[in-house]
């Protein structure tokens, strides 16, 4: 069955392939070769090699690689320690204010990690928010390597929550029910049956954790320079943007960091093995949510204290800063106003520009790496095409390396003076940008939901005269709905805020959210910047609530799968 | 039918996108001049639509920080798309004059230009100084020196910028150790608790919300532009010298548009090109254009070699490096 499988559904794997190739391939290439030439974006392929060795053999390095494994491990522990257990109670139990909770929990990901971590700053450092109203002074905390790894994990854990959420809904009723017949305490089927089958979900999305924080430079560059804190991003960065300017050392120092992610990569898979999670192999089972009963009180309290950790406290501090007319003036009452916003709207011209650019790119970038997300985790997992090892390697590669880096190989491959025809410089090399940085949520998304739908149900449709693509779209397709919506929804949420690389390959007189809010930044105007998070927040969590809200009603989820 | 309505809906979203996209492509149209330009963005803005009524010609403007801007530069090397570029530190045009990638030409408004401030290659738009950035609200005494920053009452309170992400920064800590490299004054101030924060932007933030008091050395128009804005923050130009940074106009040898860059610059340094460059409180090049702000011959510079210190700039900043860290 596998071989017809595979040679029937010829088009939808080679289609997978190709744009992997002009996605990911083709930057990545040149970020290696960067690396290897010196000269290469002159055009010259003198002197290779010639970085490696005073790149390698600096004593900081090691230094560097250390911290940003020790970040990346301490901010996977912490964010599955807050999402994992969220993310099960919010699928198993009827949880007061049910999907309201992922809305809450989506909001710390729309927030721009930078902009989040500035917030931070101003509410906890000497003389900040906190301060002044209460006294205590957390400046301790928050520039400590504590301090860091609660803002990054409180920043990401979402990721965690909704692989965990989804996943545990697509398990259903059925197992768990099963157990319980058979007597099993509640502990017990939590243990030996829901938590190995979100196996697959919980790593893929820790994966995602730790390539997101060791790719992460805003808060480690911004809370760890007072305690002399700093990581591989940090170096590239420097290498990248002070003058004079070192684009090969910047590449090495990538490669790097992609060896470490290689490396998590293989022991997630290692850890996920080649057993079998299936558990979606014949007609869905509704999953009951059951009551929390005594339990509801302190669980309760737990999403609480993590919505206002993660959501309400950076969402005030934000919109606090955009409400003082000046920032030295403090928290009093005739300091409050709405000064930034009228000078916002002064410029109103060019915030709306970036606001359309970023939400077009945005929901562009969402329904492409969504589409080609699926077919790739297809490919890798049910067609077991040969090399496709290497597929899911490569796909995971991106999500690693630091959207600068990725910037620089995009204009080193599409800036060739002899392409007849090029996105560089079109708003399209922002959408390649985005599409190649965030296609490992859907992939990874995609890929674990795959692995829980059985072989079986497509076997049954091809027997039944459906051919390859109708079975994919007709079976497969709604299956993977809900993971895939969940990712596409990250993935729209990083697009419309993306820093790095916007800044880097943005083309000549275009703007994004995150571009114009840096340039109030740039010139002191710290406030400006808040007004217009403000707002684009308001504007961007609005589109996956009308998602949400449009599905949610009949829902998608319980058409395609189980859901309640 | 809710599931119709979302396909509909989507498809007709992701056309829209597309069809955006589609349209906006031929953004390399000819006749259009492109800028690379370091902070200000206003300035820029100001310039480019001034410039399009007096000439017609449009400008596309890329603004970043100096570092970004040449990295972009660096990475487009085979295939340049920058017609002119203004960079906030004045050894990026020596570098690119050298390499032999810029277009010499003098403009006729550059008369007034004092001769330091221009090559054959480069013209300053206009320049900079550091200062000592103080809160007046900060419960410290007003300082004066650089050296009162290493006193008690400054304890814990003060920020330095990186002098490895900013030329001038790196210039003001090559002229204060001195050509024979006496580090006194930043052992002082390390051992009162000074930290080395980021760039110009991230070092005035905690100065305005009362978390330090004061950076030592920061780049002057932005916080003369805040104090104007009403945010309590004074610019303090020690009577012992400090560093200007001039920022320069270059044209490159690869421009298409050599004419029309050529016609920029000019505006650039045209009354009105000037008037624009002191509006965001920066010093204009131009030694005859009134501003509201201190000029160059009412600030004390450091007498430094810079040649000779940035033959030195690795060792200087490895030593500033393992200064200011524990």
């Amino acid at each position: 069955m596998t071989a017809t499988r595979a040679r029937g559904a010829r088009p939808l794997a080679a289609a997978a392939i190709l744009s992997l190739l002009g996605i990911v391939v083709v930057p990545l290439a040149f970020v290696v070769l960067q690396a290897i030439f010196p000269s290469i974006g002159s055009g010259s392929l003198k002197a290779p090699f010639s970085h490696f060795a005073s790149v390698i053999g600096d004593p900081l390095l090691w230094r560097l690689a250390r911290n940003t494994v020790s970040l990346g491990l301490c901010v996977v522990i912490l964010a599955a320690l807050i999402g994992a257990p969220l993310g099960y109670l919010r699928a198993a139990y009827r949880l007061p204010g049910g999907a309201v909770w992922d809305l809450i929990f989506l909001i710390p990901f729309m927030m721009p990690p930078y902009i989040a971590t500035l917030g931070w700053i101003m509410a906890l450092q000497p003389h900040g928010f906190l301060a002044q109203m209460t006294g205590v002074d957390a400046g301790g905390f928050i520039f400590s390597f504590a301090g860091i790894v609660c803002v990054i994990a409180l920043h990401v854990f979402p990721v965690v929550y909704f692989a965990v959420s989804r996943s545990v809904e697509a398990i259903g009723g059925r197992l768990p029910d099963v157990a319980r017949v058979f007597g099993a305490h509640p502990i017990a089927v939590l243990w030996r049956i829901t938590l190995p089958l979100t196996r697959p979900a919980l790593l893929a999305s820790l994966l995602l954790v730790f390539a997101m924080t060791i790719e992460e430079y805003g808060t480690p560059a911004a809370l760890g320079s007072h305690s002399g804190f700093d990581v591989l991003v940090t170096g590239i960065e420097t290498r990248v943007a002070d003058w004079p300017i070192d684009l090969s050392g910047a590449s090495i120092l990538s490669l790097l960091l992609i060896v470490l992610a290689m490396a998590a990569f293989q022991m997630q898979s290692r850890i996920v093995g080649s057993r079998s999670y299936a558990t979606q192999s014949g007609k869905p089972e509704p999953l009951l949510r059951r009551p929390l009963g005594a339990a509801g009180l302190p669980v309760m309290a737990g999403f609480t204290t993590i919505a206002v950790l993660a959501t309400v406290m950076p969402l005030l501090a934000v919109v606090t800063a955009a409400s003082l007319d000046t920032l030295s003036g403090g928290l009093t009452l005739h300091n409050f106003g709405l000064r930034q916003f009228r000078q916002l709207a002064d410029n109103q011209n060019g915030a709306l520009a970036a606001l359309e650019n970023s939400l077009l790119l945005a929901v562009a970038t969402a329904l492409v790496t969504g589409l080609i997300g699926t077919l790739v985790a297809y490919t890798i997992v049910k067609l077991r095409v040969r090399g496709a090892r290497a597929l899911d390697v490569l796909a995971a590669l991106p999500n690693t390396i630091p959207g600068i880096v990725v910037a620089v190989g995009l204009i080193l491959a599409w800036n060739q003076p002899w392409l007849p025809l090029t996105p560089y410089n079109t708003p399209l090399i922002l959408l390649m940008a985005y599409c190649c940085i965030l296609l490992p949520y859907p992939i990874r998304y995609a890929h674990a939901a795959l692995r829980q739908v059985g072989d079986n149900l497509e076997d049954a449709a091809r027997i039944s005269g459906a051919t390859p693509i109708r079975a994919f779209r007709r079976i497969v397709l709604p299956l993977v709905a809900p993971s895939v919506l969940s990712a596409m929804l990250l993935v729209f949420a990083i697009a419309s805020r993306e820093l790095v690389a916007s800044i880097l390959v943005a083309p000549v007189g275009m703007q994004t959210i995150a571009t114009f809010i840096w340039r109030q930044f740039d010139q002191g105007s710290v406030g400006l910047g808040m007004a217009m998070s403000s707002i684009a927040l308001v504007i961007t969590t609005s589109i996956p609530v009308i998602v949400y809200g449009i599905i949610g009603r009949r829902g998608a989820t319980a058409a395609a799968t189980h859901g309640s | 039918m809710p599931r119709k309505t979302l396909s509909v809906l989507t498809l007709t979203v992701a056309m829209q996108a597309v069809a955006n996209l589609a349209l906006s492509l031929p953004a390399r149209a000819e006749g259009k001049l492109t800028v690379y330009t370091a902070g200000p963005a206003n300035l820029i803005d100001h310039l480019a639509a001034g410039f399009k009524k007096k000439t017609g010609i449009d400008v596309g403007v890329f603004q970043a920080t100096t570092g970004k801007v040449m990295a972009r530069v660096e990475a487009e090397a085979s295939n340049p798309a920058v017609d002119v570029l203004i960079s906030a530190s004045w050894d990026t045009a020596e570098d690119f004059s050298k390499r032999g990638l810029l277009l010499a030409y003098t403009s006729p408004n550059a008369r007034t230009v004092p001769a330091s401030l221009k090559t054959d290659t480069a013209v300053a738009q206009g320049i900079s100084a550091l200062g000592i950035v103080w809160n007046p609200k900060s419960k410290t005494p007003r300082p004066a020196e650089w050296a009162d920053l290493a006193k008690p009452a400054y304890k814990d309170l003060v920020t330095l910028p990186d002098p490895a992400q900013s030329g001038a920064s790196f210039e003001l800590v090559a002229g204060l150790i001195g050509a024979s490299g006496n580090w006194q004054l930043f052992k002082d101030l390390k051992a009162n608790g000074a930290i080395v924060a980021g760039a110009n932007a991230q070092a005035l933030n905690p100065v305005l919300q009362g978390a330090k008091a004061a950076v030592f050395g920061a780049v002057d128009y932005i916080s003369l532009e805040q104090k104007a804005k009403g945010e309590s923050v004074d610019v303090i130009f020690p009577a012992s010298g400090t560093v200007a940074a001039a920022r320069p106009i270059m044209i490159f040898k690869s421009s298409k548009h050599q004419a029309e860059a050529k016609k920029l610059v000019d505006y650039m340094l045209s009354d009105a090109g000037q008037a624009e460059v002191a509006k965001v409180y920066l010093m204009p090049a131009r030694a005859d254009i009134k501003a509201d702000r201190p000029r160059l011959q009412d600030i004390k510079l450091l007498q430094t070699d810079t040649k000779k210190a940035y033959a030195k700039r690795d060792e200087i900043l490895a030593t500033f490096r393992k200064t200011m860290s524990k």
